[in-house]
């Protein structure tokens, strides 16, 4: 795979966990979509560390992203 | 008062030093109030509250302590953002990003399992158990310690040109260990450097600079509780704690990178071993 897909991988996965980390911090855990981890039929509970770790995982995504499609330095003839 | 003024400030002295000692400040702050005798009950809001505090002080120290790297890593990591590149001489970008990658697993590891592992084995006697492992971890990381190459580099270059990506993850993950009540977290790091191939004065650098942002970020994270209800009863003794920590922690910390310099892991392990089989039998017993 080449690093301008692998690249845009990370961007849609780096997206996509900044987003669920979001929605772990806005909604409780009885409003959370079933497959989430964490979700729990009535309970008011915010599950802000499950946010944490997807926020920080995405951010891993976009960095390794943006060093990903960085120039290439010229070599040393 | 949930904690008197005393304990706190015996609970924050302990902590400043186990906490940077590779000798485990969980495993002490779990063992010791039960050999005392003190009726606290450690898994209460109060409890944890005035945690929250120590922590945050040790970490407060340790941001202190190594100001000038932190700015160079903070300048570093700023360049390679910029530059969508680490430089192959920029040392302090190379060490930056060395702590973000091993920083992610500690971190995604200890807010997944932290609860959990606590409640598993936060017992005196599990802890005692587990602070001899410790000692027999510290023991085997200085059986298998690579022999480090004496170079005129400065610390942090040093530690950047040793420590490889792979490395970083490994040493980072190997902090969760000490999620387990008894594993010391700087031990933990401290080994791993070693077994990388770092010299036991880089090993105990790198341990202190990849446990400032998780302590500091999980003292951070829970430091609402202490402005909030779960404070109530015990800010006072919380502030005491705190500047008691701060004290030991800033005393340890300058202690440990001259000890470090000539000296090995040995005497604690000997210590976490004596002392934790001592403590398991003594719970055992009595």
């Amino acid at each position: 795979m080449n690093r301008r897909a692998l690249a845009s991988i990370a961007v849609v996965l780096g997206i996509a966990l900044i987003v669920i980390a979001i929605v772990y911090w806005v909604e409780p855990a009885k409003s959370l979509p079933s497959f989430f981890p964490g979700h729990q039929a009535g309970s008011n509970h915010h599950h802000a560390k499950h946010g944490i770790a997807a926020f920080l995982v995405g951010l891993a995504c976009l960095a390794f992203a943006w060093f990903n499609t960085g120039p290439k330095r010229a070599r040393p003839a | 008062m949930p904690i008197s003024y005393f304990q706190a400030a015996v609970l924050g002295l302990l902590q400043g030093v186990t906490e940077l000692f590779p000798v485990s400040s969980l495993g002490h702050s779990v063992i010791l109030p039960k050999l005392f005798g003190w009726h606290i009950d450690q898994s209460a809001d109060y409890f944890l509250t005035f945690l929250v505090a120590t922590h945050l002080a040790t970490a407060l120290v340790l941001l202190g302590f190594f100001r000038r790297d932190w700015v160079r890593i903070l300048e570093g990591l700023g360049r390679s953002l910029r530059d969508r590149e680490i430089a192959p001489g920029d040392t302090d970008a190379k060490l930056g990003w060395l702590l973000v990658v091993g920083t992610i697993p500690a971190g995604l590891l200890g807010i997944t399992l932290q609860d959990k592992l606590r409640s598993l084995f936060g017992s005196p006697q599990y802890a005692s158990i587990f602070l001899a492992l410790n000692g027999l971890l510290l023991f085997g990381a200085e059986l298998l310690r690579r022999r480090a190459p004496v170079t005129e580099d400065d610390d942090d270059a040093r530690i950047a040109r040793t420590v490889g990506w792979r490395d970083a993850t490994l040493v980072g993950a190997a902090q969760s260990i000490a999620l387990v009540p008894g594993f010391s977290r700087s031990g933990a790091s401290m080994a791993g450097g070693l077994i990388v191939g770092l010299s036991h004065k880089d090993a105990a650098r790198f341990a202190f600079l990849l446990a400032t942002p998780i302590i500091g970020a999980a003292a951070v994270l829970k430091l609402p509780d202490l402005a909030g209800s779960k404070g109530n009863g015990v800010r006072g003794p919380a502030l005491v704690g705190a500047l008691c920590a701060a004290l030991t922690a800033y005393l340890a910390v300058r202690f440990l990178m001259r000890y470090f310099e000539t000296n090995t892991l040995l005497p604690f392990a000997l210590y976490c071993a004596a002392a934790g089989t001592a403590a398991a039998v003594y719970f055992a017993v009595s």
